[in-house]
């Protein structure tokens, strides 16, 4: 029995001695990243890192002595890699970065020219790292992107996170994190995109600003979509969640605002006489949000004309994306890897040649657009009711 | 090893000291009663080393007051005014008035128990033992010259507690009654409750010096034979000077006197020591308390709590969830907080990990210490509460909440975050009260654990003691039953509780296998009055 | 004379199965790097492959009732050559269990507490897993359903709340790996999760009825297996193309988990899962180690042998190999060689002999 107490003394002193010893770091010792910053030195070539350091001490506090007493600091550090550039970071604070809880990592527009494969490795590799992590491009340099201090949001980062997750409001750019990134990037054909975020002066304030897509071949950035491509592409994707249609209606007249309300596609590629065609088909429902003629709409031949142009207007936002990853010789679409899940014996010529065969790619677009409710108006509040 | 081998060696010369002082003592105990009336007295006031509680009336009564009598008893334990009226009173106007009874012998003690003592427990002795345990267990003895008996007659006088709620466990609904120390009130409840010959009460006596009165309940058809025969066992081997509670009695029973898990329950409610009876097991009553030892025990006995079988079964079993949630709150909270505040930030969503950064800004100990500091402040709390008289208490609470809590809040020495902690913690402890011990302790180890390596030792910590759990056993029943091993039919009544038409038969585990015994019919599921006559009228 | 007292029924045996096949789940992971998409198909040609051998050591258990492996290689093939066969058997118990010790090690120092100590996570570990041996076979038949179940629930639970992530166009194109690698995964596949379970030599000893031991024995193989395909396709499903780059594709795919940017960083889950199960397959060695050499020396009990070889274990899985990709390189190639013999030739070799020189049924009894 003494020798079982003599256990336990032992046992519990350990306990209190070790408590803590084992690789626990206090929360007052750890500068919580929010999000990072990435862009290559003017004249070092070295990688700048800015991190976003939450204040801890500030974030209580309510602002009112107004302009002082950011909520976050922006540290940089620089070094020959990515690890590298953040390890020389503690530098200036003191403490090792954690980097757990960045939301976001944006990359300068240097270094999407560039090719940003040697940059993402730390990204996917480290363990603290979230794969749902968002990426976005820079249109200039990420450290400015990062200092654009947003009016109703304490945390740039967290700003942005917020605007990019805005995009099934308007489907006009997408959000890609870093896993949807690597998918495309791992894969031999499919070109990634991402997100390019700007700052914009205005009355004195910067806002930051989602604006387009990048277009990525292999890693180098190549391109840009703009907002009616880009949905283009979501179309394709059957990734529209929601969005506005303007479609001009009754012709020159007047325009019709359609409210997406849902979006399906399927894509079937097919190989007809060593021609490639890719069947997609459209399943799309909206709703009659705001028009703007005088004119009664809601009969059902007057509908069947709406829903007409209205796949029109998709057909085309379809089209000019495509189109535009012709010219850019860029397969957004991952009509290869599609290619590649139908067709395996056949992709295996095709593999080495895709650049050459993605501009002979023809589509076949079918788009079936419906209006399924006209919210609360049944006519429009206009003088004198014309039928159409 | 040699210290342990002395050890033994010194347990059996004490043991062997003690079995022959025993004997000695006993030589004078087994005597009979001399006959002579002045003799026996001068026996039996030596014994008691003329202790001055203890009176002896000697009187004289008989037909022609030939005879000698006298009656020893102790002083505060019997009722006087029932002495004077059934037992001097018969012997002495009685014998005196009816003096005709020529032919009855008056020295002779059935002839006055049948005759004479208007009381219905009397019992003859003819032991000197006996005689003095019967008088120091609070009866009158009559002795009479010449006899070589004595008679024990219980006056039934004796102070005792009301029945009253009790303390420990209030109820919503259900009966108010609770034990008492008296055995035999105890008894009585219970045996209000089962009005059944089924019912066994055995009697023994523990203690040396106490003679404390154990009882061992059981309902024979249900319990089974092993079980009573090892309780039996068990209880035999104790000796000890003194039985002041049912507690001295676990400690000797238990099955694994190490563990931090309570292997025997007990409860002061007859209404849940009966239902437990109805499972077949067996309560221990102890004189002088009003807890009820109840073996086997599980461990999800302390999750069901009598009411749930009273009330409806919905909210029944969302608050046995409740309970279930509360035990792991309670053991885990400050642990899993420390674990994760510490080691594995990244678990924490980021809003929430930046309003507890912002929170423990100013703390100026590590997190582990400031739960450490917490949870002893709450024990601390805890344990002046419950000792102090009620409105000192409360004041103990409010100096508590709002001094330690608020002050040191605002002190910047604990991050308001660890105060909602520790205070869910310390509410979730006590929804679980059988098992709050256990909690607290393992709430300790939990944290000490998540201290030094964090989620892996949080997750060690409750492999080894799921491990333990498993391994316990209550006189033969698995602790952990039915989840391990799993018994599917009886998981009917453990995380939920199913509606009591449902349970036709359970607890498996402990009832005796060879009892044919079913709690209710099979089909008693109640539905809504079907009118046959109405029906066939309309058919008419 | 058998060392262990307690006895188990089959539904524990099928509990035991299932958990202790799912305790192979890292090993999905570790396939997905050499059979790609194909992990779901190789599971299943590998269980396929796998249950005539199973069901030779349960024929080999059931040919001699509450005779575990020892015993019975020394009525089988006589003193000298059993005692040998029987160490031959107690190397690969030791071996596999010193991998899964380090496995639980790298799993921890990989993705969930990288800055504590290997040792030391090694040394918890082992002392629990001693623990639970010590408390004996009956106590780990007891808990065997609630680390099985834990193992199935978790799966499924993450494939639940990523069903929106999940794309199963990723499963195409069908058989586009050489015949080589698949042959690779398949081997792996049946030997790691399905052939281990040749411990069970040792344990289905203990079992109350071993004549209703296939059926339990089954279901527990197609419950684990149930649980192995579960994380195989949710994995490959989420993860697509990107799937052969990760140390550990399930942390990765759970880690995709994003619900209202609070239920975030749920690999957590996983790595609990993990460590339960490989907790659960680790006690299932070290009990089957410490009997077999119990019964080799003729002990009464192998609870003292249990620290002893605990402690071995540990130094073993510390110094085993230099680094993860040592690890993989030996456990992908020689690892699996050195218990095939084992696996595929010896058991059902001893039945073969057992039942051509009539055993038990003459000499069995006098030698147990």
């Amino acid at each position: 029995m003494r020798k079982n107490a003599a256990h336990l003394v032992i046992i519990l002193l350990t306990i209190f001695l070790f408590s803590g010893c084992l690789g626990g770091r206090e929360i007052n010792d750890l500068e919580i990243v929010i999000g990072m910053g990435v862009d290559k030195g003017q004249d070092t070539q070295d990688i700048i890192i800015t991190a976003q350091v939450v204040k801890e001490a500030e974030v209580g506090r309510t602002s009112d002595e107004s302009g002082g007493g950011k909520a976050y600091w922006n540290v940089t550090g620089n070094g020959k890699s990515v690890f590298d550039a953040i390890r020389k970071v503690t530098h200036k604070t003191g403490n090792r970065l954690f980097v757990s809880h960045s939301q976001v990592v944006i990359f300068g527009n240097d270094l999407a020219s560039e090719g940003l494969q040697e940059y993402i490795d730390f990204f996917l590799r480290a363990h603290e790292m979230r794969p749902t992590a968002l990426i976005l491009i820079a249109e200039d340099q990420a450290a400015d992107i990062m200092d654009a201090k947003p009016e109703t949001e304490k945390f740039p980062a967290i700003n942005i996170v917020k605007l990019v997750k805005s995009y099934r409001f308007t489907s006009h750019f997408y959000k890609v994190n870093m896993k949807d990134f690597v998918s495309s990037l791992m894969c031999e054909t499919t070109a990634p995109t991402a997100p390019i975020v700007k700052v914009m002066e205005e009355e004195g304030q910067k806002n930051i600003h989602i604006y387009d897509m990048a277009v990525f071949k292999n890693d180098k950035m190549v391109g840009k979509l703009v907002h009616e491509e880009t949905r283009g592409l979501l179309w394709v994707l059957g990734k529209v969640e929601s969005g506005i249609l303007l479609v001009p209606y009754p012709e020159d007249q007047g325009l019709l605002s359609l409210e997406i309300l849902k979006a399906e596609s399927k894509v079937t590629p097919k190989i007809e006489n060593g021609k490639i065609v890719m069947h997609i088909k459209i399943k799309q429902e909206s709703s009659l949000a705001e028009q703007s003629s005088a004119l009664n709409l809601t009969t059902m031949s007057v509908f069947e004309k709406i829903e007409k142009a209205q796949s029109e207007v998709i057909r085309k936002e379809i089209m000019t994306a495509f189109e535009k990853s012709k010219e850019l010789n860029a397969d957004i679409f991952g009509f290869g890897r599609m290619l590649h899940k139908k067709y395996k014996n056949e992709w295996e010529k095709l593999k080495d040649r895709w650049d050459e065969v993605y501009p002979t790619i023809e589509l076949d677009i079918e788009i079936e657009a419906k209006i399924q409710k006209t919210d609360l108006l049944v006519k429009p509040a206009a003088p004198g009711q014309k039928e159409e | 090893m040699f210290r342990y081998i002395l050890k033994i060696l010194r347990y059996t010369a004490l043991k062997s000291k003690n079995s022959s002082q025993d004997h000695t003592s006993n030589n004078g105990y087994n005597e009979p009663i001399p006959s002579d009336l002045k003799k026996s007295r001068e026996i039996i006031e030596n014994i008691l080393h003329n202790s001055s509680d203890v009176s002896v009336h000697e009187f004289y009564f008989g037909n022609n007051r030939e005879c000698k009598g006298a009656l020893l008893f102790i002083n505060s334990m019997v009722d006087k005014e029932e002495i004077h009226k059934n037992i001097l009173q018969p012997l002495m106007y009685g014998t005196l008035m009816f003096g005709n009874d020529k032919n009855l012998d008056l020295s002779d003690i059935d002839t006055i128990k049948t005759h004479y003592i208007s009381i219905t427990d009397c019992l003859k002795i003819t032991s000197l033992g006996d005689l003095i345990d019967k008088l120091l267990a609070g009866t009158v003895i009559l002795l009479v010259d010449g006899s070589k008996e004595a008679l024990v007659i219980n006056t039934g006088k004796r102070e005792s507690r009301n029945i009253e709620e009790p303390g420990t466990e209030a109820v919503v609904r259900g009966p108010r009654e609770g034990f008492n120390e008296n055995i035999n009130v105890s008894i009585s409840l219970i045996r209000r409750k089962i009005k059944s010959p089924d019912l066994c009460v055995e009697k023994l006596k523990l203690g040396e010096k106490s003679k404390t009165d154990v009882c061992i309940v059981y309902l024979k058809s249900i319990a089974n034979p092993e079980l009573i025969k090892e309780i039996k066992a068990r209880l035999n081997r104790i000796k000890i000077d003194a039985i002041l509670e049912s507690g001295y009695i676990e400690q000797f029973i238990e099955d694994a006197p190490y563990s931090i898990f309570p292997t025997v329950s007990n409860s002061e409610k007859p209404d849940k020591i009966v239902a437990k009876l109805l499972d077949g097991r067996a309560a221990i009553l102890v004189d002088g308390t009003p807890f009820v030892l109840v073996v086997p025990m599980v461990f999800i006995e302390t999750f069901q709590s009598v009411e749930d079988y009273y009330s409806r079964p919905y909210l029944a079993s969302i608050m046995r969830i409740i309970r279930f949630l509360s035990y792991i709150i309670s053991t885990l909270g400050p642990a899993l907080y420390v674990a994760l505040t510490v080691f594995h930030q990244e678990l924490i969503p980021t809003s929430l990990l930046i309003s507890i950064a912002e929170g423990r800004e100013r703390v100026p100990f590590p997190a582990i210490l400031e739960a450490w500091l917490m949870i002893f402040t709450f024990d601390i709390l805890r344990e002046a509460g419950i000792r102090l008289p009620k409105a000192v208490g409360q004041t103990i609470g409010i100096v508590g909440a709002l001094v330690l809590g608020q002050a040191s809040v605002e002190a910047g020495l604990i991050s308001p975050i660890m105060v909602i902690v520790v205070s869910a913690t310390a509410i979730a402890s006590f929804a679980v009260p059988a098992q709050t011990d256990s909690g607290t302790i393992l709430r300790y180890i939990f944290l000490a654990l998540a201290g030094i390596a964090g989620g892996f030792g949080v997750i060690m910590g409750l492999l080894v003691t799921l491990i333990h759990l498993t391994s316990l056993r209550s006189f033969g029943t698995p602790y952990l039953w039915p989840i391990a091993p799993l018994n599917l039919s009886a998981l009917k009544d453990v995380f939920i509780r199913m509606p009591l038409w449902n349970m036709t038969k359970h607890l498996s585990a402990i009832i005796w296998k060879d009892a044919d015994y079913y709690r209710q019919a099979p089909d008693l599921k109640p539905s809504p009055y079907k009118n046959d006559n109405s029906d066939s009228k309309q058919k008419e | 004379m058998n060392v262990e007292k307690g006895k188990i029924c089959s539904m524990q045996l099928f509990f035991l199965f299932a958990g202790f096949v799912q305790g192979s789940v890292l090993l999905v992971d570790f396939a997905i790097g050499i059979s790609e998409s194909q992990t779901w198909m190789v599971i299943l040609i590998g269980l396929g492959l796998a249950i005539p051998f199973v069901l030779s050591y349960v024929a080999l258990a059931k040919r001699f009732p509450g005779m575990n492996v020892v015993q019975i290689n020394d009525a089988v093939y006589g003193r000298f050559l059993g005692k040998t066969l029987s160490l031959y058997y107690i190397f690969f118990f030791l071996m596999t269990l010193s991998f899964n010790i380090r496995d639980v090690g790298e799993l921890y120092i990989t993705f969930l507490m990288p800055d504590t100590s290997f040792i030391f996570l090694l040394v918890a570990f082992s002392a629990t897993c001693a623990y639970a041996v010590s408390k004996g076979l009956e106590v780990l038949a007891r808990i065997s359903h609630l680390i099985a179940l834990i193992g199935i629930f978790v799966p499924i639970c993450t494939t639940i709340l990523l069903i929106d992530q999940m794309d199963f166009s990723n499963f195409l194109p069908l058989f586009e790996l050489p015949f080589a690698r698949m042959l690779h995964g398949i081997h792996i596949m049946m030997a790691i999760p399905f052939c281990e379970t040749l411990v069970f030599l040792m344990i289905m000893a203990s079992l109350d009825k071993a004549e209703k031991a296939k059926k339990s024995i089954l279901s527990g193989l197609l419950v684990g297996t149930v649980s192995l395909f579960i994380v195989a396709v949710r994995n490959t499903a989420v993860l697509g193309n990107t799937q052969t780059i990760w140390t550990s594709p399930s942390f990765q795919s759970t880690r995709l988990i994003d619900i209202g940017t609070v239920l975030t960083r749920m690999d957590f889950l996983i790595g609990i899962a993990q460590t339960f199960l490989i907790f659960f397959k680790c006690c299932l060695f070290l009990y089957a180690s410490v009997t077999a050499i119990a019964q080799i020396f003729n002990l009464k009990t192998y609870i003292p042998l249990v620290l002893p070889v605990a402690g071995i274990e540990v130094i073993l899985a510390a110094t085993v190999f230099q680094s993860k990709v040592d690890h993989a390189e030996i456990s992908q190639n020689a690892g699996i060689i050195y218990s095939a013999p084992l696996m595929f030739l010896i058991p059902p070799l001893t039945l073969l002999i057992a039942k051509l020189r009539n055993l038990p049924n003459k000499g069995g009894k006098n030698d147990s």
